[in-house]
């Protein structure tokens, strides 16, 4: 399940210019590993971390193995995500794709390692943290391969299905973040986590989209239905803005209705803010992979405030 | 109680690994065998999170509750092994649908009766506690032995052809095979000592924990064998193929001569199809007396001419035996010699013609020349004479050229160098008396191909013929050279034209590029035919050296080897 993902190192903008110039400087083996954590989606996981620890604050639940299990559920997918588009993915992202392409072996065993070690820290968690480990595995098969095991037939992949690829995106994410940590905690689903869910949803569903808006020619041409090849880049812009107004709506009801507590709602406004700032962007800004990336790091806006919030309240 | 932790963090490294081998093997689909694999391995995972979540219970009914899930686990590994097995053996031929519902009826049911409490599978479960370890205690019913010796069974059905591969001469089939019969081994021996009570907790099945053992062995023959990346699932396939495609005949015998396999071509020569064929007396099929093998004892060969293509073929009758050398049936194949004995036929035609016939009508030719001649026309009487001789000579080369190529299709039969060359220059001298020839001595214990004779005679006599001096010089050396020799015959005549040596090193002659005779090409005949060569030179101040290097042969009665592999020309 992609959220596609451009890198900062992408070619032809300033920032380009700005971070080779920084890139040059560092010496070889940071600007590898700088490179692998750009490339093999380990920054992804990275955030994805934060989102858990952010998830657990806003449940008050009790620390758990559950970061670590989610930071290698999403490295294991997005890298056999990238392993899977790595020949589309080489005109709209060259450097990822030769760098995935270089390293496919080795980002396989790694994808495949991190997915075992999921799973089997996962059954501390017992058979619900097992179920909810295993389903973004599961809907990643449909969603990025067109095979049907055991029989041979083909049909169409859910990442070329209309709002299906989005949505299940979504899903995917929210259930994890969400419902991981209540596993683990041996936690019941209450109101306030299905608030926390739905937050989690409408997030992920607007980022998902941010980055199809740059690929709206290639999409178009290879005839995957996004929102922006469907309604347009405007038309995108304003739905999505009113995702982000929604949520935002969202967040003040359950602090009204006293399922989230008013600072930690600060937290998740603060991030909604940026999410609109981002958003108001699309098809104004020249730099869109910049856009997406920054879309990304809507969550360490929130994991910043949570953690001030946290620390000094 | 420190116990739990170690075996958990056992069992959570068993998951690990076996869901990271089951991911790596999910990618090398469609390779035979991938699926399978996967198959096993997530009942492997699945057996062990289930005994963690059983170990992690605290009640007598949470207990029975996980303990019955991981039948789901426990089922699915013989299937997943038995159909793995299959399929990377290149039985896939058993790995259909129908096959596979068929494998999988026993498993089945043994889940409806866990997951439905049935007391087939356990008649009474209780809680004990063994060194503060709470485990569950079940009574095995009737259906739980039923599916342990149907797990045992199909594991030993899955073994046994990857058994075959641990003496195959690919090394990494070998490394394959082993790591994959390590890993089930593990767990099956585990699970045996658990059967026959020799654990120390009574109440725990340490079978998940040789999962470990297990993926750690299957991840090894994935990465280090390159388990998908080389399979031997071709192989009986090949075979097959290689049966039913050969362009011979083929019945495969039992051994009371009932037709038990053939081939389109060997049912079609004898005027039947395979399937007609099958589980008929091969009396009855062919009502040819000299084809049933009669002793069995021998690979015998006997001429058989079918009435249905009336072609003629070379049957041989080849044994099967079993491990005790008892003959269990025959291969009898038919090889089409139709073409072979026209030729043999026309071979035999030639050398009568050459033989007889020519050399009666030039003796005619030159006698006659003889009577007519007198003072005036006895210079054209002897123009007609060598005339008359010379196309003997070249009738006689035909016939030596066609008895070369029958000498070709036998064993090469060894002969001592030193005679072969002496035969030579003797019979040139006979021809040439004036002619010195030398040859080196102390080439005794040389032995090569007798198909070398007129290799040998022909490129002296050549060296000698075409040099118009008063005493025409050959001189022969030979040189060995480890398991070869190259003998040199160089002589002091004119030397050998371009147009007659670009045809020979070309290998084919037109219209407008040929050589004058047949002396040379059979000269490069014979000694292709003895498995060597031969190159022509230029010798100093004048001639031609002519090298023909061809391999050493162990004479008859003595131990030894032939080697084809040619020397280094640094050597």
């Amino acid at each position: 399940m992609s959220r596609r993902n451009y890198t900062l190192a992408d070619e032809g903008s300033a920032t380009a210019v700005l971070l080779g110039a920084v890139l040059a400087r560092l010496p070889s083996s940071s600007k590898r590993a700088w490179n692998a954590l750009v490339y093999s989606s380990a920054y992804l996981s990275l955030i994805a971390m934060a989102e858990v620890v952010v998830v657990s604050v806003l449940l008050s639940l009790p620390p758990s193995p559950a970061a670590i299990v989610v930071g290698l559920i999403v490295f294991a997918v997005y890298t056999n995500d990238r392993l899977a588009d790595a020949d589309t993915d080489a005109v709209s992202n060259p450097e990822q794709a030769a760098f995935v392409k270089r390293h496919r072996d080795v980002l396989y065993v790694s994808a495949s390692v991190a997915y075992g070690l999921a799973v089997a820290l996962s059954v501390l968690g017992g058979p619900v943290a097992l179920a909810i480990t295993l389903f973004p595995g599961a809907l990643w098969v449909c969603y990025a391969t067109d095979w049907i095991p055991g029989t041979g037939a083909h049909v169409r992949r859910l990442k070329d299905v209309f709002l299906v690829n989005t949505t299940v995106v979504a899903l995917a994410w929210a259930v994890t973040l969400t419902f991981l940590p209540l596993a683990f905690a041996d936690d019941v689903v209450t109101t306030p986590t299905l608030v926390v869910f739905a937050y989690f949803f409408l997030r992920v569903f607007t980022n998902t989209e941010i980055p199809n808006v740059r690929d709206v020619e290639g999409d178009r041409a290879i005839g995957v239905l996004t929102i922006p090849v469907v309604v347009g880049v405007d038309r995108t812009r304003w739905i999505l803005l009113g995702i982000d107004c929604g949520t935002a709506a969202l967040v003040v009801l359950a602090v009204h209705a006293g399922c989230v507590p008013a600072q930690l709602a600060l937290a998740l406004l603060a991030g909604i803010a940026y999410s609109i700032g981002v958003t108001s962007l699309l098809g104004r800004s020249e730099n869109a992979r910049l856009l997406a990336k920054a879309a990304e790091c809507e969550y360490l806006v929130v994991f910043l405030v949570v953690a001030l919030i946290v620390v000094f309240i | 109680m420190v116990f739990v932790p170690i075996l958990s963090g056992v069992l959570l490294v068993t998951i690990a690994i076996g869901t990271a081998a089951a991911l790596i093997a999910w990618r090398e689909r469609p390779e035979p065998g991938a699926v399978p694999l996967v198959v096993l391995l997530a009942g492997q995972c699945w057996w062990s999170a289930f005994l963690i979540f059983d170990l992690e219970a605290a009640t007598l009914g949470a207990k029975v509750f996980w303990a019955n899930l991981r039948w789901i686990g426990v089922v699915t590994i013989p299937v997943g092994w038995a159909l793995f097995s299959l399929e990377y053996t290149g039985r896939d031929r058993y790995v259909r649908p129908r096959y596979v519902v068929l494998l999988s009826l026993v498993p089945l049911l043994t889940v409806v009766f866990a997951l439905t409490g049935n007391p087939l599978l356990y008649t009474d479960s209780t809680l004990v506690v063994e060194d503060g370890l709470s485990l569950l205690d079940r009574s095995p019913g009737p259906w739980f032995w039923v599916i342990t010796a149907y797990t045992y069974l199909l594991g030993l059905l899955g073994s046994v052809p990857l058994l075959g591969l641990i003496w195959n001469d690919s090394l990494p089939f070998r490394g394959q095979s082993a790591a994959l019969l390590v890993g089930i081994m593990a767990p099956w021996a585990s699970n045996v000592l658990f059967l026959m009570d020799a654990v120390p907790l009574p109440g725990l099945d340490p079978t998940p924990v040789a999962f470990s053992i297990s993926g750690v062995a299957y991840l090894g023959a994935l990465t280090r064998f390159r388990l998908f990346g080389m399979s031997p699932s071709p192989n009986p396939r090949a075979r097959r193929l290689l049966f039913e495609r050969m362009p011979d005949g083929a019945i495969v015998t039992d051994g009371h001569d009932h037709i038990v396999d053939s081939n389109e071509t060997g049912a079609a020569l004898l005027g039947t199809e395979p399937r007609c064929a099958l589980g008929r007396p091969l009396r009855e099929v062919v009502p040819d007396e000299s084809l049933v093998p009669t002793d069995g004892s021998v690979s015998e060969q006997r001429l058989f001419r079918s009435p249905h293509d009336d072609r003629l073929y070379d049957v041989t009758a080849t044994r099967i035996t079993d491990i005790h050398d008892r003959t269990i049936g025959h291969v009898i194949t038919f090889h089409d010699v139709s073409e072979h004995v026209r030729q043999q036929q026309r071979h035999e035609v030639l050398n009568r013609v050459f033989r007889h016939n020519i050399r009666t009508e030039t003796n005619v030719i030159s006698s006659y020349a003889d009577l007519l001649a007198d003072e005036e026309s006895q210079g054209v009487a002897d123009e007609i004479t060598a005339s008359a001789s010379r196309i003997d000579e070249l009738a006689t080369k035909a016939r030596e050229t066609i008895e070369l190529f029958e000498q070709g299709r036998e064993p090469a039969d060894p002969v001592s160098l030193a005679s072969l060359l002496d035969d030579g220059i003797a019979t040139v001298r006979e021809r040439y008396p004036a002619a010195r020839i030398e040859r080196e001595r102390d080439l005794d214990d040389i032995y090569v191909a007798i198909v070398l004779e007129p290799v040998f005679e022909n490129l002296i006599e050549n060296g000698v013929e075409h040099n118009a001096g008063s005493e025409p010089s050959v001189r022969i050396e030979v040189e060995p050279d480890g398991d070869w020799v190259r003998v040199r015959i160089a002589d002091d005549g004119p030397g050998i034209d371009d147009y007659e040596r670009s045809p020979l090193e070309r290998g084919t002659e037109t219209p407008l590029e040929h050589g004058s005779g047949l002396g040379l090409w059979l000269a490069k005949w014979g000694a292709e035919l003895a498995g060597g060569s031969v190159t022509f030179g230029a010798n100093e101040p004048s001639g031609s050296v002519v090298t023909v290097e061809v391999p050493v042969l162990t004479p008859s009665g003595a131990s030894g080897h032939r080697s084809t592999e040619r020397p280094s020309d640094d050597q």
